[in-house]
């Protein structure tokens, strides 16, 4: 402003210069220079005073503005108090509900582990009762599957051990037949020497006969006996001949002997040997079973154990609550100091009073206190807060 | 003949030969063929590679091989069995009471 006040001072004298040249000295070199330095000055104050003018104007302006910006600030202060406060009341609520859900979920959890594991208890006693029931069950009487095959299995070889001995008895009985009809037969050679013996006999006799014939009278009585033993002669042959027949009578009884020997000695073993493969795969089958049985039965002996192992680790890994129930708390007292600050800036626009600024300058150290308030207790958490292996603590 | 038996040139082995069947009908054979013979610490050889069927009555044959082997101190070896006799061998035990190759 000043120096615009100097140039106008300095370019009315230039002027009054550039009269008195025209009136009186007529200079015309000193006429260019004072007109040329004129208008020089003339154009820098015109720019200048253009320049005031609108710092001028600006200012008149920025007068106007910082009376608006009160009421902005206001209305932004009040529209943040109001987002503040029903963003703080939604979060609030819902760390409500998660600390309500997380406490129910964990006693939900927590009480159908107590339950899986009171069932794994179950299960172990029963399973140790199977495991002590089937080795009862082999001790026992022949109840279990696996000593009824071996039994079957020892009857079936006793039975083919009689069906041999049968067999070879009757085969002992067949020899002595066969002897016995050798006998029989030198007792047919013996029959046929005392058929020999009586045809002699007989032709003895019939010579007798003969001789006491020619012998006339004197050989009546010789011819008598001589019949006599012609007719002892033939008897023989008869009795020799009954003999035969009763022999070879026992002979046909012999060999319906040896026929119903012959059907006791052989009995055809296909049906046996049949028998015997499918007790056979019986066996390796029941073995087998049996092995299943008590492999399985031990591997559920190992689970179980494990089942009460991996329940214990889930009981214990629910301490999480307890961790989480803590971030929740804290995260309850954050949300407190937000209310605070929140309760702060409902108060701006009830104190038309108080200049903007102190309250701006209230609300800096509300802030502030609330800030180092908040940083302490984070840092005390901090601390106190462990992870959940650190705090492995058993709760049961 | 279902029943042939040779004795060895040196005398120590006597082999009995069964043909297909081995059952009731051959037991007076088989038994002539060795009933005559009583050389002591003798090697009897049942040859039963030919033979498909055997009975009960067969066994009891072999028994009484066995006891007249045994009656002379003998041994009794059973040579070359077809599987399904091998079986009824076995079903018998007779494995336990004679050599079986």
């Amino acid at each position: 402003m000043i120096n615009i006040r100097y140039g106008l001072y300095l370019s009315c004298a230039l002027a009054l210069l550039v009269v008195v040249n025209y009136l009186f000295i007529h200079q015309e070199i000193l006429f260019l220079i004072l007109f040329s330095v004129l208008s020089g000055l003339l154009i820098t104050l015109a720019s200048q005073i253009h320049k005031v003018s609108l710092t001028i104007t600006d200012t008149a302006k920025g007068d106007t503005m910082s009376a608006v910006d009160d009421e902005l600030i206001h209305s932004v202060i009040f529209e943040l108090q109001q987002f503040i406060h029903q963003e703080v009341n939604i979060v609030e609520k819902e760390l409500q509900r998660t600390k309500v859900l997380v406490a129910d979920a964990v006693t939900g959890i927590s009480d159908s582990f107590k339950h899986l594991q009171s069932l794994s208890e179950e299960q172990q006693q029963m399973i140790q009762l199977l495991i002590s029931h089937s080795g009862n069950m082999e001790d026992g009487e022949g109840a279990s599957l696996h000593s009824f095959v071996i039994d079957s299995n020892k009857t079936l070889d006793d039975f083919v051990g009689v069906i041999i001995n049968t067999s070879k008895q009757s085969l002992e009985t067949m020899s002595y037949t066969d002897d016995m009809v050798a006998q029989f037969d030198s007792i047919f050679k013996l029959l046929s020497q005392v058929e020999g013996l009586a045809s002699q006999t007989n032709l003895l006799a019939l010579n007798a006969a003969i001789e006491a014939a020619r012998a006339g009278e004197a050989g009546r009585g010789f011819a008598v006996v001589a019949n006599e033993v012609r007719s002892l002669s033939v008897g023989s042959t008869e009795l020799n001949e009954d003999i035969r027949a009763e022999i070879n009578q026992a002979k046909e009884i012999i060999a319906k002997l040896r026929n119903s020997v012959e059907t006791m000695a052989s009995a055809d073993m296909t049906s046996t040997l049949e028998a015997k493969e499918k007790m056979t795969v019986m066996m390796s089958h029941v073995e087998q079973v049996n092995n299943q049985t008590t492999s399985s039965v031990e591997e559920l002996a190992i689970i179980a154990p494990k089942i009460t192992d991996a329940v214990s680790l889930g009981i214990r890994s629910l301490q999480f609550e307890d961790l989480t129930r803590q971030s929740l708390e804290s995260l309850q007292m954050n949300v407190s100091s937000l209310h605070e600050i929140s309760d702060v800036l409902a108060t701006f626009d009830k104190n038309p009073n108080m200049a903007v600024h102190q309250q701006l300058i209230k609300l800096k150290t509300t802030c502030q206190s609330v800030y180092h308030e908040t940083k302490k207790a984070e840092s005390s958490r901090s601390v106190k807060q462990l992870n959940m292996d650190e705090g492995e603590v058993d709760l049961f | 003949m279902t029943v042939s038996s040779k004795l060895s040139t040196d005398g120590k082995q006597l082999v009995i030969a069964i043909d297909e069947r081995f059952d009731f009908s051959s037991h007076q054979e088989f038994r002539d063929a060795y009933s005559g013979v009583t050389n002591l610490d003798l090697t009897y050889i049942l040859d039963l590679r030919k033979t498909e069927y055997m009975d009960s009555s067969a066994l009891g044959m072999i028994l009484l091989l066995k006891d007249h082997v045994q009656l002379y101190a003998g041994q009794l070896i059973i040579s070359k069995p077809s599987d399904t006799v091998r079986k009824i061998l076995e079903i018998a035990q007779f494995q336990r009471l004679m050599t079986i190759e």
